[in-house]
Formats: C-alpha cells, sequence, structure tokens
C-alpha cells in the first residue's frame, strides 16, 4: 500500500534523480513544467468526464438514460460535443471590445489551472506546496469576477452585460460567506497551508468539527461557481445566456471548460478542508480517496443542480447577506470560543 | 424545520435517479402503444360495398373511391384513396362503415420524404402489407 500511495512521489524523485544535483534549477524547472502539464491534464480531463456526467445526472434525475448512442450507453459523448464545437464559427460582434471579447474566456479556463496547482492530491503531492495556500486559491478563484465583467462589456450586448453585472453582484456578495466558512479551519490549524489542513484531519475530518461551515461552503461554492440554483448569470429565461450569448464555437467551449474546471477546483477544496483530504482507511492511495471525495461533492452539486429551481435575484443576495454571512460569523465566533475553552482546560 | 422542503427535494430526485428509466429506445425497441391510440387506416376491399358513407362522414374530405358494376348489378371498388396530409385519424370513417371493411389501425411509421407520398391508395397498401384491418 505504501508503493501505491507515493508512486507518483517516487516517480517524481526517479525524475528528478536524472539529474547531476537532485535539487538544482533545471531539476526544479522540469518538475515544475510536468505538475503544470498534469495540472492541465486534470482541468481538461476533468472537463470532459463532467459534461457527460451533467448530462448523465440530468437524465438520470428526470427518468432519462441521458446520451447513449456514441459509444457503450453513451460514454463516449464529449467527444462528439467537442468536435462539433470545434466545427463551429468562430464569431466576433461587430461592435464587440474584440480584445477584451477574446481575452475573456482565456481567463476562464486558466483559472482552475492556477487554483488546482495548489491543492495536494496525496501525500507530498501537492504540485505547488504554498503556505498560503487557501488564501491563494481564494484569491485567483475571485479573479473569474473580472473575466465575468469583461466577456459581459466586450460583447456589446445588453443581456451579456446584464449578466456580467449579475455575475459581479452574485460572486462578490457570495466570496464572503465562503472565505468566512473556510476560516473556521484555518483557525483550528493555525495554518493556510493545504498540506498542514490535510495533516491535521489524521484522525478526524473537519466536516465533523465545522459541519456548519461545510454546509455554507457548499452553498456559496455553488453560488461562486454560477450553477443553479444559482445560475443568475446565465438564466436563460433572464438574459438569453448572459455573458456567453455572443460566444461561439471554441471560445465558448472554453468557458464550459472553465466552469467545470471550476467546479473541479471548488469541489477538490471542499475535499480538502473538510473532507480530509487524501487521507482516509488504507484499503485506497490516498489520490484514490481523495477523487473519490471530489467525485462525490461534484456530483452532490450536479444533484442539486437537477433538483432546485432558480433562486430570485433578492431572494440571492438576501441569501447571502442576512443568512450565510450572519451564520459564518457565528460558526467562527463558536470556533474561538471552542478553541479558548480546549485550551483552558487542557492549558495549552 | 427550516430547509426540509430542500431535503425533501433531494430525495426525490435521488430516488428517481436510481429508479427505473421510463424511455423507450424506439428504433430498437417497439413501444407499447396505448389501444386509444388512433393513427393509421385500414381497408378490407373483399368487405367494401362502395357506398361512399366513408367518404361523406370525413369532415375533411380525405377519402376519394370510386366503383363500377359488376355482371350482377353489384358495386364493386375500383379505387380508394386517402389524402391522409389532411386525415385527422378522428375514425368517423371506420364509425360509419356498414361492413366493417374500414377499420382505424395503429400502425405508426407513417413518415414519408415527399409530400406527395401521403396520397395514400388504400387497396394498394392493403396488398402489400399483406394483412387487412
Amino acid at each position: 500500500m505504501d508503493a501505491l500511495n507515493n508512486v507518483f512521489v517516487n516517480i517524481a524523485y526517479a525524475i528528478r534523480g536524472l539529474f547531476a544535483d537532485p535539487q538544482s534549477v533545471w531539476a526544479n524547472l522540469v518538475m515544475s513544467v510536468i505538475n503544470f502539464i498534469i495540472v492541465v491534464v486534470i482541468v481538461v480531463l476533468a472537463a470532459l468526464i463532467l459534461i457527460l456526467l451533467e448530462r448523465k445526472v440530468a437524465g438520470w434525475t428526470s427518468q432519462r438514460p441521458g446520451p447513449n448512442r456514441l459509444g457503450p450507453r453513451g460514454w463516449f459523448q464529449t467527444i462528439a460535443d467537442a468536435l462539433k464545437l470545434m466545427g463551429k464559427e468562430d464569431i466576433t460582434p461587430a461592435g464587440a471590445d474584440k480584445f477584451i471579447f477574446k481575452v475573456a474566456p482565456m481567463i476562464i479556463f486558466s483559472l482552475p489551472m492556477m487554483t488546482l496547482a495548489v491543492i495536494p492530491y496525496g501525500s507530498g503531492m501537492a504540485p505547488i506546496d504554498l503556505d498560503l495556500g487557501i488564501f491563494y486559491f481564494l484569491a485567483i478563484s475571485a479573479i473569474s469576477t473580472v473575466a465575468f465583467v469583461m466577456a459581459g462589456w466586450g460583447s456589446n450586448n445588453k443581456y451579456s452585460l446584464l449578466g456580467g453585472m449579475r455575475a459581479v453582484a452574485q460572486m462578490i456578495s457570495y466570496e464572503i460567506p465562503l472565505l468566512f466558512s473556510l476560516l473556521g479551519v484555518v483557525m483550528i490549524t493555525q495554518s493556510f497551508n493545504l498540506g498542514v489542513i490535510v495533516q491535521d484531519q489524521k484522525n478526524i475530518p473537519f466536516i465533523l468539527i465545522q459541519p456548519l461551515a461545510f454546509v455554507i461552503y457548499i452553498i456559496a461554492g455553488m453560488a461562486e461557481l454560477n450553477r443553479a440554483p444559482f445560475d443568475l448569470v446565465e438564466a436563460d429565461q433572464e438574459v438569453v445566456a448572459g455573458p456567453f450569448t455572443e460566444y461561439s464555437g471554441l471560445r465558448w467551449g472554453l468557458f464550459f471548460l472553465g466552469e467545470y474546471g471550476n467546479m473541479t477546483a471548488v469541489s477538490a477544496l471542499a475535499a480538502t478542508v473538510f473532507l480530509g483530504g487524501w487521507q482516509g482507511p488504507g484499503f485506497f492511495p490516498g489520490w484514490v480517496w481523495f477523487w473519490m471525495k471530489v467525485g462525490v461533492i461534484i456530483f452532490f452539486i450536479m444533484w442539486a443542480r437537477w433538483t432546485f429551481p432558480r433562486i430570485r435575484i433578492d431572494h440571492l443576495m438576501h441569501l447571502a447577506w442576512k443568512v450565510l454571512l450572519p451564520l459564518s460569523i457565528l460558526n467562527i465566533f463558536l470556533t474561538g470560543l471552542g478553541i479558548y475553552i480546549y485550551r483552558l482546560v487542557m492549558g495549552g | 424545520m427550516f430547509g426540509k422542503g430542500l431535503l425533501t427535494g433531494l430525495g426525490i430526485t435521488f430516488k428517481r435517479m436510481v429508479g427505473p428509466n421510463i424511455t423507450e429506445f424506439y428504433p430498437e425497441q417497439k413501444p407499447n402503444l396505448p389501444t386509444r391510440v388512433r393513427s393509421s387506416m385500414g381497408l378490407d376491399r373483399s368487405k367494401c360495398i362502395s357506398c361512399n358513407m366513408c367518404a361523406m362522414a370525413c369532415p375533411n374530405g380525405v377519402i376519394k373511391l370510386t366503383s363500377e358494376k359488376d355482371e350482377n348489378n353489384k358495386k364493386v371498388l375500383k379505387s380508394y384513396h386517402m389524402d391522409v396530409g389532411r386525415c385527422l385519424f378522428c375514425g368517423m370513417c371506420a364509425e360509419v362503415c356498414p361492413t366493417k371493411a374500414l377499420t382505424v389501425t395503429q400502425e405508426y411509421e407513417n413518415s414519408v420524404y415527399e409530400p406527395g407520398d401521403m396520397q395514400w391508395d388504400m387497396i394498394k397498401r392493403a396488398e402489400r402489407k399483406g394483412k387487412v384491418g
């Protein structure tokens, strides 16, 4: 089991061993490039699998089998989808702000790669072991707001702009409870480093200590991802497709990949911070545990999407500012109180 | 409890998810049609007495039939055409038919490529299908 657990770490050591000095600049550079490629592959693979899984889950909830034509039980459908997207014409609207219009999908797609780079996929398997991991993660994922506004503004379309504005209102509001919900865990572990947070969950995952924070994180995370029931940004009946209205072909595909990449990133952070990351009973290697936990959270997010109707925009703001924010502050207060009492009792 | 409805909703969709699909894979599996489906017409030429009542009963004037008299001075059906593009499948023609020569049937694969193909020659159809009604 140890060998399986450390298989990727050992491969990394082997690659480093090819260099005369395993810690030299060149060795580090090569490892960084390899890590980057791995993260890109993770994002693309996750998106490809999740696009199909989303349609399958949508089918199952409405008692259909989902896509079922291409490949065994339709599991190759994504290939056809990707080919279709590639074959589409790349349209830039006449009045568009061309640079902003073209850059926005690239930013969206690059964000999950940057955020997934700090997640520890297994024991010692974080592509970048950052001391400010959570902080970095939240800061990077907040940039996606800007990209949505860029897409909305650059399209020169009123629905796109409305969608972009909604994205700002919604994502900035939900950023705060999201951040505060993670703060409880940071208070307990006294560290922003995701690796340390996973180490500290050796005996008990933080979801049992911080259940309220976990619920707040999942709700705020779904709102951050602009997924139903919080898909006000791309509410079809109200603003066509929001910022994506004017996009076609691969640029639209990048938005799509970015959405699923971000979903993977949010789920990965939830699995790391609340579900114990790669810690788990011994019968699977750590990285298998990690991806299983991520899968469960992704499935829950999809399940919620195909269950709940869209929330009204005033209710959305109400939920963020009047419910989730006070609850998250209460959670921080209770956590602080708990830590204080624990220290008093243990004499720490 | 606050939020109880959300949990109920999740429970319902989960039950749907693990439950059986209600989809029928149409080209591979033939659907079980309800008994009251009316989707096609069938003619038994030997029973038809060319009384023209079906054509009179039809609200859209879909049915055109011609007949000739045989040596016993009885009417024999010569041609029977239906313009199915205008047919409602209301079944009034079959209802009014005194010998039950014309019946409503449940064949449903009636799509055609050309508009002209919707002019059904009922005698030929009956012969081609090798069955009546």
